[in-house]
């Protein structure tokens, strides 16, 4: 069980404050933040999540900028609080569309009211949005979202798209539109996260898809939910029940949400669920079977006498040109002597940006957007103040890169179809299934 | 309801109090319930609020349950500080806990249950009866918690009512939750209690079991937690219980995972059938590795525990090594873990992917992350023979980057490397010399340095090397300072010619003249004394065959790893310590004093974690060349290694830095003093001549009280003694008197003692090396500790007043404490009395809550002060000393002496 729950600004600021069992304290939240704002332990310069001052255990996540902490003084388990932490924030959020310093200050007597539903001297009671309705009787003050900082994984979706209906990410879930209606509707999402890395001769080290469908229900009444995912899938490397490749996608591991029924699942790939409120992961997947990367990054090295060299870094899109990634951000470290970097874009370039960050030795290639199929090159022409001891590929590098492809996803996983459950014929409540692929670890060592 | 909360927080010019008041008290609803807002927005900000207390109980009768619940909030906080007004609320509370409606109920019982008053907790009693038995299993559960709340308050209570009996009714509540909650609370109320009160029978496991497929996903963890303690009977048990449990690694919640992997490997050991064995290890896999792709805080604990199970059971997770690789935007504090758990795996099968993982990381932009890596190469080469040559390859081609930290990480691995396959790859010395004036870490010179002494032979150049070394010896740390000596001495056990001959007379000059290391001074006068009485003796000690090293990457201690085991998925597997070295909250049965925990507790801090290896991993060079002596390293020589018949006859000069003409002449005759004197140089020791002594202070005046007794066959004259230089300058003031003593006799004698006179320099130390001598016998020399407290004068009393403000004066940074945990206080008079016999003088004495504390000054001469303040609780173990003094250089040997003084 956890003794408190706080939330602290970037500032150290105390936003939140509940103290559920009176064991530590009071002064534990600037306690906490001394140790994490000037840790330095073993090397490392980072606090991690769990650590032990005075016999008191601090757990902290960091999430949109906020620190959302909880301490204890014993031998708890440390995923449950963890999660619990990331719980309360999604929870908040459901509640107040957008979760900041400024929307949990201006809704602190709801924020209160919830947290003394979510744990009872320190035990978790729930963290369903859903079952909290019952239970709380504060409704939102919903804050200007416009200028916010978005937090949940949907809100990319939020980016230069305007095929997505952008407020519906930061809506509360419970707060009345204004008008009283609530507007029918459910956002499917399918997230995925690529981390790839490449050899320096371009052959694929390592690749992974870390994938989770998102659900976000907007209805009334909670009807029944069906999603079909592609009938052939299969799931764990040692099932080869679908030949491979013959383009069956391969899970190695996934898992579902609590709501998730799979009688259907192993007989037909469709699982069942009635959404709960709020938004939640009907299913998270993993997946090592090979694919194709979206990017491919050639990066060509060519020393120019003693202290200049030249870099030539090459972006190409390897997917559909129906298909635009955007907010790419290309970056290597340079070696320690650079002192001076002339950039070179392609002619014509337009929405990209360069920087040589002199602080960290760094070189970073902005492009608003690329285009499937499309090609982008850059030259750096780099000058050192000291000669290299050798070989400049091992002082330089690696290249790492993110981006956003909206509307694409590695995998190949599919809601086939969303069925939602007639109340009546006219009943045809707005379906969203969105796909969008992130970068994670995007790498390519030289 | 309309515009912000914020607004709450607004103040107006014309008093805040008096306005909330004639808000709260106004007829209509909204204004009081906009009011008790207020007052809850000024309280979260930490203004008090009390004193509108019984405006704001007032409003507590509504069926509003928004304002409801405001005012219980408000309660919570307030009804400590107002337990008197607290109990006007107890009406409402009965009432509410029989409201139709269950929130409100439920909401009674759970508010009451933390207003921690006495009072009030009389009268929960049977409103939790109640509720325990309520219709509405909201009602249920929140009873279930509140029991936990009133054991925590008054544990006697709920036994004697019988709570503890409801609870266990609750475990076949027909709904999830209120199971769940009960058994939350059974546990905690187990965990605090010295008798078993929650034991798990197959009857609750199944019970439980049954009730886990309905629960949400934190009622699971409860239950899991709980059922992980249960022991089943046999295989067959073992594996039912598995089966049950097994589809919980499915969950998307990782703390439900984590928790099921604990009971799958806990029920496993039971298990004898290798196929089912081998079965759920391929089953735990996948979900293991899945929890890497949760949060990063999340992948944090998940890799501690992954840390854990495969040092049991390497088979898991041995063919999934490439999921431990590094993401680039890792978090460093995963990117470390992942290194542990990468060099756990390495095997011969995978070692080439591992290197070249290891190769690239070590030629990231993160400097500690680097370092890491090119340790970590290091230590697969020493746990895989047959890849130690690709090892070594990748760790030549990273020296040849030249970047300075990675070269120095390098060379220390290497020394390792060496001790681990002697006489294999010295080859690459040339290549590793290349680098020799780039080095400025300790560790890094010291481990090159440590390579020379070792391979001095197979360097041509070796004296030469040392020697460019050898000019800056005074301003080495003295772990370089100590491999230099050793490497230069086996330089010259190899190589006897001239050059290193001179060497040698300079480092042992510098080692024994120049420095205050009693370590490096101490381990020089033990070459010194082998090299000029038997060389040979010296090559076998110097030169000897060392032990191998293994790999300690698996470096828990087996019955520490059981136990960790055991608590996969709590703290204590993320810390890889064991639960009582942290855990502080007090349990109620046993009466441990809170003092004490909180001290465990503090020492207990994650920095100390054992499964930081790195450092573990590269055993420093002193280990190293230090094995076959470790008696050396003591700080100084203990009365037992008494020196060789055939010492030189001036080192005792040479040992206390002066020559013999300085020595007293004994010729006296002396007075006996009465207390026994502790025995510092025993007669088995000393040939039969047994030495007690005692520094003692009379009148203002130090004396070194001393016993000679004469056990040998032979009358001993001429006595003469001699003391080293101390942090004190503690020497003899006048000469020693002891006649000539016939076997069998004794003498005791005060010798007068005068402070500041040969002073050492260096950090003070309580000892003092003391050597004696006579006419017929070896020089002796034994070790006396110094109690610093004979020194206090007499006028060390002070007056409040100037005790006051010479505590102010002093800047915080001259205050240093201490714990003796160990010593109790059980007199106030007699302890005072004590003190002030040793010229600590009481000043004053305040109440503290339980504790008492005490302050006291004393002074040395030279005007040295001592400000005391001693905490502790009269009659119980552990007594915190703070002090301030202008020589908090000092406080180390005051606490030494106010220990001895406080023991009696």
């Amino acid at each position: 069980m956890i003794s408190q729950f706080f939330v602290l600004s970037q500032r150290g600021d105390n936003i939140v404050f509940r103290d559920y069992r009176g064991e530590v304290q009071k002064g534990s939240a600037e306690i906490f933040f001394r140790k994490v704002k000037f840790w330095k332990e073993d090397g490392e310069e980072e606090a991690p999540p769990v650590f032990n001052v005075d016999g008191v255990n601090y757990f902290h996540v960091k999430v949109v900028g906020l620190l959302f902490v909880a301490t204890t003084r014993a031998n708890v388990s440390p995923s449950l609080v963890l999660e619990l932490l990331q719980r309360i924030a999604r929870v908040i959020k459901d509640y107040l569309g957008v979760l900041n310093e400024d929307s949990l200050r201006k809704n602190f007597v709801l924020v209160y009211e919830l947290l003394d539903e979510v744990i009872d001297f320190g035990y978790v009671q729930t963290t369903s949005t859903e079952l909290l309705k019952s239970y709380v009787f504060n409704e939102p003050l919903v804050v200007d979202a416009a200028r916010l900082q978005p937090m949940s994984p949907a809100a990319i979706f939020m980016q230069g798209t305007k095929r997505m209906p952008g407020t519906a990410v930061t809506k509360s879930v419970v707060a009345n539109e204004p008008g009283g209606r609530k507007r029918e509707e459910i956002f499917v999402d399918i997230i995925e996260k690529i981390s790839v890395t490449f050899s320096s001769s371009g052959y694929i080290l390592t690749s992974e898809i870390d994938g989770t469908i998102q659900m976000k229900s907007y209805l009334s009444g909670n009807p029944e939910i069906k999603l079909a995912l592609n009938e052939d899938l299969s799931i764990g490397r040692g099932d080869y029940r679908s030949s491979f490749g013959s383009g069956a996608v391969i899970l190695d591991d996934c898992n579902f949400h609590e709501s998730v029924r799979l009688d259907n699942f192993d007989l037909d790939r469709t699982l069942t669920l009635v959404p709960p409120d709020g938004e939640f992961p009907v299913m998270n997947y993993r997946m090592t079977q090979e694919f194709k990367p979206p990017f491919r990054i050639n990066t060509l090295i060519e020393e120019a006498g003693a202290l200049k060299a030249e870099v030539i870094l090459k972006v190409s899109a390897e997917f559909p040109s129906s298909v635009t990634a955007n907010t790419i951000i290309v970056q290597m470290p340079l070696p320690k002597y650079t002192t001076r970097v002339n950039f070179e874009l392609e002619p014509g370039a337009l929405g990209q940006t360069t920087d040589f960050k002199e602080a960290n030795r760094r070189l970073e290639w902005a492009l608003k957007k690329i285009v499937g199929g499309s090609e982008h090159t850059l030259r750096a022409k780099l000058t050192f103040s000291q000669e290299l001891h050798g070989n400049i590929t091992k002082e330089a590098g690696p290249v790492s890169m993110t981006f956003t492809i909206p509307m694409y996803n590695a995998s190949r996983l599919q809601v086939k179809y969303l069925q939602i459950a007639k109340k009546s014929s006219t009943y045809n409540p707005y379906r969203w299934v969105r796909y969008v692929t992130q970068a994670n670890s995007y790498v390519a060592r030289i | 309801m309309s515009g912000h909360d914020s607004k709450y927080f607004s103040t107006t010019k014309k008093g805040e109090i008096p306005e909330l008041k004639e808000e709260l008290n106004t007829q209509y609803k909204d204004k009081r319930k906009d009011a008790v807002k207020k007052v809850i927005a000024a309280m979260t900000v930490g203004k008090d609020v009390s004193s509108l207390f019984t405006d704001v109980v007032n409003c507590m009768q509504t069926e509003n349950l928004e304002l409801k619940k405001l005012v219980y909030l408000y309660l919570i906080n307030y009804a400590k500080s107002q337990p008197d007004l607290a109990i006007l609320a107890v009406n409402t509370f009965v009432k509410d806990s029989q409201d139709p409606n269950p929130l409100i109920r439920a909401l009674a019982v759970r508010t009451m249950g933390c207003i921690r008053v006495d009072k009030i907790t009389e009268y929960l009693c049977d409103p939790l009866q109640r509720c325990l038995k309520d219709d509405d299993p909201y009602v249920r559960k929140t009873a279930a918690i509140c029991v936990a709340k009133l054991h925590d308050i008054n544990a006697e209570l709920v036994e004697d009512r019988g709570f503890v009996e409801s609870l266990k009714d609750l475990i076949s509540d027909n709904n999830p939750m209120v199971v769940a909650n009960a058994v939350a609370a059974l546990a905690e109320i187990q965990d605090n209690s010295a008798r078993p009160i929650f034991e798990i029978t197959s009857h609750t496991l199944s019970k439980l079991l049954t009730a886990l497929n309905e629960c949400t996903e934190w009622g699971q963890v409860f239950i899991l937690d709980a059922l992980s303690r249960y022991k089943a009977a046999d295989a067959l048990e073992a594996e039912n219980i598995v089966e049950r449990v097994t589809p919980r690694l499915q969950h998307a919640n990782c703390a439900v995972v984590l928790s099921a992997v604990k009971m799958i490997l806990q029920q496993m050991e039971m298990i004898t059938s290798t196929d089912v064995v081998r079965n759920l290890c391929k089953k735990m896999a996948p979900p293991l590795v899945t929890l890497l792709s949760a949060e990063p805080e999340i992948q944090y604990v998940a890799l501690r525990n992954i840390n854990l199970i495969v040092q049991r059971r390497p088979t898991i997770l041995a063919h999934e090594i490439k999921v431990f690789f590094c993401k680039y935007n890792d978090p460093i504090y995963v990117k470390m873990e992942k290194l542990e758990i990468m060099i756990k795996l390495a095997s011969d099968r995978n070692i080439d992917q591992v290197l070249l993982e290891f190769k690239e990381y070590a030629t990231e932009v993160d400097v500690d992350f680097v370092r890491k890596a090119v340790r970590a190469i290091g230590r697969c080469a020493i746990k895989l023979e047959r890849a130690a040559e690709r090892c070594i390859s990748v760790l030549l081609e990273l020296i040849k980057i030249k970047v300075n930290y990675v070269v120095q990480e390098a060379i220390i691995v290497i020394k390792d490397i060496f001790r681990r396959y002697p006489n294999t790859y010295e080859s690459i010395i040339a290549t590793l010399c290349e680098s020799l004036d780039t080095l400025d870490e300790p560790e890094a010179k010291a481990s090159m340095i440590w390579i020379i002494g070792e391979y001095a032979e197979r360097i041509d150049n070796a004296d030469e090397l040392l020697e460019s070394f050898l000019e800056s010896f005074p301003e080495e740390p003295a772990q370089v300072q100590l491999q230099l000596l050793t490497a230069t001495v086996k330089l010259f056990l190899k190589k006897p010619t001239e050059g290193p001959q001179q060497m040698i007379q300079v480092v042992l000059n510098n080692a024994t003249m120049e420095t205050d290391n009693p370590d490096l001074r101490d381990r020089a006068y033990i070459y010194w004394r082998l090299l000029s009485t038997d060389p040979e003796a010296a090559k076998d000690v110097v030169l000897a065959e060392k032990p191998v090293i293994s790999d300690d990457s698996n470096q828990l201690d087996p019955s520490l790893l059981d136990e960790l085991l055991a608590n996969i998925a709590t703290l204590s597997s993320v810390y890889h310590k064991p639960p009582e070295t942290f855990v502080t909250r007090v349990k109620t049965a046993a009466q441990r004093t809170e003092d004490d925990e909180y001290a465990e507790g503090s020492e207990a801090g994650y920095s100390e974690s054992s499964a930081h290896t790195a450092d573990g991993a590269a055993s420093p060079p002193t280990s190293a060349s230090n094995v076959p002596y470790a008696g050396a390293r003591q700080p100084a020589p203990a009365p037992s290694t008494s020196p060789p018949a055939a010492l030189v006859p001036d080192l005792m000069g040479d040992l206390l830095g002066m020559d013999n003409s300085a020595m007293v002449p004994v010729d006296q005759p002396s007075t006996p003093a009465s207390p026994p004197l502790p025995v510092l140089l025993p007669a088995a020791t000393g040939q039969g001549l047994q030495i007690s002594a005692q520094l003692t202070g009379q009148d203002g005046q130090i004396f070194y009280s001393i016993l000679f007794e004469n056990n040998s066959q032979i009358p001993l004259d001429g006595f003469m003694i001699q003391f080293n230089k101390n942090s004190f300058g503690l020497a003899a003031a006048g000469p020693l008197q002891v006649p000539q003593l016939l076997p069998g006799t004794s003498a005791a004698t005060l010798l007068p003692m005068a402070l500041f006179q040969n002073m050492s320099a260096g950090p003070p130390s309580s000892l003092l090396q003391v050597a004696v001598k006579n006419n017929q016998q070896p020089v002796w020399y034994f070790n006396d500790k110094i109690s610093m407290h004979v020194f206090f004068t007499e006028d060390g009393r002070m007056e409040r007043g100037s005790f006051l403000e010479t505590w102010r004066s002093l800047p915080d940074s001259n205050e240093v404490s201490k714990d003796f945990p160990g010593i109790t206080v059980n007199g106030v008079e007699a302890t005072l009395d004590q003190l002030a016999a040793s010229n600590m003088f009481f000043i004053a004495k305040r109440k503290h809550a339980t504790q008492d504390v005490f302050y006291f000054s004393a002074r040395m001469p030279r005007g040295i002060t001592f400000l005391t303040e001693l905490t502790t609780v009269i009659g119980t173990p552990g007594i915190k000393c703070a002090i301030k003094t202008p020589n908090p250089e000092m406080a180390s040997l005051f606490f030494e002496a106010i220990e001895t003084l406080l023991k009696g």
